[in-house]
């Protein structure tokens, strides 16, 4: 167990210093392209736009905007208010999106998983039948796919051709179905050729050799002995899927108007919503972080041979 | 790890997972709307004084209600097909304009009701527009009453010796001495009023060379924050106004923290700005008479009565809440046909009827969503399923076949999209290029194989469907002129003519117009052209910095007035940036905003756009059409030249009797 706390505190401390670099490097980026965030249709005049600055806490030098934003998060938590979205302050824009891509991620994954670690294993025990080949080429098929593309074939099946989800929203469960599995396919297809690659190696063991000596039932010696070894690539690939589920939502989130995240983290960037995509920005970072780490113990628990340090 | 540890955790995952997908899989359903129509993009904001954009306008035209109101009048232009729109009796049941056309009285309707209840009073108004101009709202449109005396320095905050002047003292709720004031949409500290005796300026600080002007500007406004003001001081009287007669005591104030400490003698305020209250620009004689006193006569003044910045919003909703927060569900209090009851970005606003609307009797539906749904398709695919009943933005790729649907509503409206021209710069710079880039663009080719939507060529500044303007004759289609014109500037054929870029910014639809302009000027000038695509911010960036050749752009007009299309393009007004400067138009312009008679000034404007015509500083190429796609069972619902639809008009047919 001590192990595993000191571990956590590493980890904790290492987000700490990547957040750092991180914000860092958006404020130096954010301000040093063109635009501004005051810049409209219409220009402004001088004395307004000092009272919008102002407002915002960009009317001072560019160190003292740095020491001055650091400092509100830092000690306060604070993001500040949304440029854009002049009515909501950061942390409301990201308490609304949140949940939302959460779900849809969860929703994604599960489906991933269930359906990707299903097919891996189906055609990693029948090899080379007709349900093995037609699984891989769909995975393929699957990989090779933009999801936008999926989605507008899902739309065109299941809203038109046969009427049975509704072709855009949030707010009941047939809403998210759709987006869920568009967003959910291509990282199943994944799974499953991860699944089976690790299932035929591990097949090929000599421990599994020993437990079918045994007499143990087919059953037994997959699901049993040879899938918590198969499935290591998958849990360490569950990271990085993590990371394109949230952040491939985004397109997704356009075709059927869903009120995730994803669209604010490129919107405000090129709207040049500073306290926004900082904002936006900041909350990937400590995600993908969190996700790793919650891989790699999950790793260590899944591995009897994998120490953590 | 010991074994049943690893086991305790497996379960616990599991168990995580389980959760997470029930947590995930619930929902608080909404009951549906009566009616959902395609929104766009979220709102900016639901301030009236800070919102700009059609998104923001349709929202705020449910949610309040001005003095006057755009409304339909009228028949159906059988020609068009436009319903005509006037400015009509709102929150004002009536008002009078005086002979002169400066003095605009407006009557309170009695029972004009906030939806919390209270009575709307002309002092609601008062405080609202005051409140749109004060510089801290920074609002785009505070120049819409900028025709009020001293309203635009009020607005810009520009003082000078002399000046009767309102200073406000550092005692907003909430901040204290040393900090960071409470800086939002105003918010009053404590009012003290005076004659500006003089200003204490220090030296003025010298820029180092070569100082970027955004480092030059931040240095000038600190140094104007350190002026030190020499007030004498004014008192109120009994009935609220000021003797500006009787001398009172001097004092001194500045608005930087560090000088006031510095010097026991100084206060520190917020600002020091010209009366602009207390100077007889708006009157409120008692409860339902507005008066309003204009410097120069303003004919489309009810036009900007009746548009969405001078609306009002409720003070005391404001105050206690702040900004901006107050625009929250549950907090914001509005006047006008509905009220807001949820808002989730990047899904709806969730808008009911305001029973207390003095009109509720017309509002025909109880409930409406305004779904944020930016992709063009989705909202189709949402509209062609019933999940809406209005597109607000039809695909451009679909127009083809949805023009001859019925459903589908077609309006030409007040708008020009153009091209921006550097004239700073050579080739640019030579009037007879200008001409002949104009004149070698066919607009009818654009308007008919590019945008498809029913678009009209454009050749002149002001887009044509105004009542009492003869808009001037622009440069046609001539390409044998075009080349003359070239030829004579010192290109003849095009030899030695420098390429030209064309600045847009990212969108199909712009490329898809620039490319067909780079093919007609190669083919018809010889001219090589090349293409510059950047995203908005960058773009903006480029045109306000002058630093283009062509740069595409387009306006919609807020008022219908040939003034809004043309004032835009006075020397070094904001919205020029295109580096032309002409006397004589500023002049005529000039002239325009004092004639009190409206045949003379749309002469005087008729005149200027002849100049700018002339001169071509701009390439106009076609104007706008809007296009909606509304559900045939809807009615009240017509094509309108500003596009505009009062939601509260709007109602299901009834099934006629025969059913």
């Amino acid at each position: 167990m001590q192990d595993l706390a000191s571990y956590l505190l590493k980890r904790l401390g290492w987000m700490l210093l990547t957040l750092w670099a991180v914000f860092t490097l958006s404020f130096v980026l954010m301000r040093s392209v063109p635009g501004n965030p005051f810049d409209g249709e219409r220009a402004v005049a001088p004395a307004i736009r000092r009272q919008l600055e102002a407002r915002y806490n960009m009317d001072g030098t560019p160190l003292e905007q740095y020491r001055q934003a650091l400092g509100n998060l830092v000690f306060h938590g604070d993001l500040g208010w949304s440029m854009k979205l002049e009515d909501y302050s950061v942390a409301q824009v990201i308490a609304e999106g949140f949940p939302i891509s959460a779900s849809l991620a969860i929703f994604a994954l599960v489906f991933a998983v269930i359906l990707g670690v299903t097919a891996g294993v189906i055609s990693a025990v029948r090899r080379g039948s007709v349900a093995d080949v037609g699984m891989m080429s769909a995975a393929v098929l699957g990989i090779a796919i933009p999801n936008f593309v999926l989605a507008s074939l899902a739309i065109l099946l299941f809203v038109f051709l046969i009427p049975i989800f509704p072709a855009a929203g949030w707010g009941t469960f047939r809403q998210i179905l759709l987006p869920a599995i568009c967003l959910g396919l291509p990282v199943a297809a994944y799974i499953a050729r991860l699944t089976r690659t690790g299932m035929l190696e591990v097949l090929g063991r000599d421990y599994v050799r020993t437990a079918a000596a045994k007499g143990l039932s087919k059953r037994t010696i997959v699901l049993r002995h040879a899938l918590p070894g198969a499935l290591l690539p998958v849990v360490s690939y569950l990271g990085p899927a993590t990371a394109s589920v949230l952040t491939g939502s985004l397109v997704l989130e356009k075709i059927f108007a869903l009120p995730g995240m994803g669209s604010h983290f490129v919107n405000s960037a090129l709207q040049r919503d500073f306290t926004l995509s900082m904002g936006m920005v900041l909350t990937y970072t400590v995600l993908l972080f969190t996700m790793n780490t919650i891989v790699d113990i999950s790793y260590a628990i899944i591995d009897p041979r994998v120490k953590m340090q | 790890m010991p074994p049943e540890i690893r086991r305790a955790f497996l379960f616990c995952g599991a168990a995580l997972v389980v959760g997470a997908v029930v947590w995930a899989s619930i929902f608080d359903a909404l009951p549906p709307a009566d009616f959902s129509l395609q929104s766009g993009t979220d709102a900016k904001t639901l301030d009236p004084a800070r919102a700009t954009g059609n998104i923001e306008g349709r929202l705020l035209d449910a949610l309040f209600e001005g003095l006057l109101r755009t409304l339909p009048d009228g028949p159906v232009d059988p020609e068009t097909g436009v319903q005509p729109q006037t400015p009509q009796p709102a929150m004002a049941e009536s008002y009078e304009v005086s002979e002169d056309g400066r003095t605009y009285t407006f009557h309170l309707r009695r029972d004009a009701r906030w939806s919390n209840g209270d009575p709307v009073t002309s002092h609601d108004f008062r405080w609202s527009w005051l409140r749109l101009l004060h510089p801290e709202s920074a609002s785009e449109y505070a120049f819409h009453l900028h025709a009020l005396p001293y309203a635009e320095e009020y607005n810009l905050a520009k003082v000078e010796t002399g000046d009767r002047v309102e200073v406000e003292l550092w005692t907003r709720p909430g901040e204290s001495a040393a900090e960071q004031g409470n800086v939002q949409p105003f918010p009053r500290g404590d009012l003290v009023y005076g004659v500006l005796k003089q200003i204490l300026k220090p030296e003025e600080p010298k820029f180092p060379e070569g100082l970027a002007e955004e480092a030059q500007e931040r240095l000038r406004g600190e140094w104007i924050e350190k002026w030190v003001y020499e007030v004498e001081t004014r008192l109120e009287n009994a009935d609220g106004s000021i003797d500006w007669e009787t001398p009172g005591e001097l004092r001194r104030f500045t608005q930087s923290y560090a000088t006031a400490r510095r010097d026991d003698g100084v206060e520190r305020v917020h600002h020091v700005l010209v009366a602009f209250d207390r100077l007889g620009a708006l009157e409120t004689p008692d409860d339902h008479t507005f008066v309003v006193n204009l410097e120069n006569p303003v004919p489309y003044f009810p036009h900007v009565v009746a548009f969405y910045s001078l609306y009002p919003v409720h003070r005391g909703c404001v105050e206690d809440h702040g900004s901006p927060q107050w625009t929250q569900p549950g907090a914001i209090v509005s006047n006008g046909p509905y009220v807001l009851q949820l808002r989730r970005l990047r899904d709806r606003l969730r808008l009911v009827k305001n029973e207390n609307y003095w009109n509720a009797e017309v509002t025909g539906f109880e409930v409406v969503d305004f779904l944020s749904v930016e992709s063009e398709t989705t909202a189709m695919n949402m509209y062609e399923t019933d999940q809406i009943q209005w597109v607000t933005a039809p695909p451009t790729a679909l127009l083809e076949e949805l023009r001859s649907r019925e459903d589908f509503i077609r309006a030409p409206q007040l708008s020009v999209y153009f091209y921006r021209l550097n004239t700073t710069r050579p080739p640019l710079d030579d009037v007879r290029v200008r001409r002949a880039i104009a004149m070698a663009i066919d607009r009818t080719e654009i308007v008919e194989e590019v945008t498809k939507g029913g678009q009209l060529p454009s050749f002149s500044a002001v887009p044509p469907g105004l009542a009492g303007y003869k808009k001037a004759t622009g440069l046609t289609y001539d390409v044998e002129e075009a080349r003359r014109l070239l030829s004579e500037a010192g290109f003849p054929n095009g030899r030695g003519m420098p390429k030209i870029t064309i600045l847009y910014n990212t969108s199909e639809g712009h490329r898809a117009i620039a490319e067909v302009i780079q093919q007609q000027l190669r083919n018809n000038l010889n001219i090589s052209v090349g293409l510059q695509n950047m995203e908005w911010g960058t773009y903006l960036d480029k045109v306000f910095q002058i630093d283009y050749q062509m740069a595409r752009a387009g306006w919609i007009a807020d008022y219908p007035d040939p003034n809004t299309f043309l004032d835009m393009w006075v020397t070094d007004g904001p919205q020029n940036s295109t580096g032309w400067s002409n006397a004589e138009y500023d002049d005529l312009i000039r002239r325009a905003g004092l004639e009190g008679d409206p045949a003379k000034r749309m002469e005087l404007l008729r005149q200027a756009e002849e100049i700018w015509i002339e001169e071509m500083p701009v390439i106009p190429v076609y104007s706008y059409t809007s296009l909606n796609m509304v559900k045939p069972e809807v009615e009240g619902f017509a094509p309108s030249a500003q596009d505009k639809h009062p939601l509260h008009l709007m109602r299901y047919r009834q099934p006629s009797e025969e059913d």
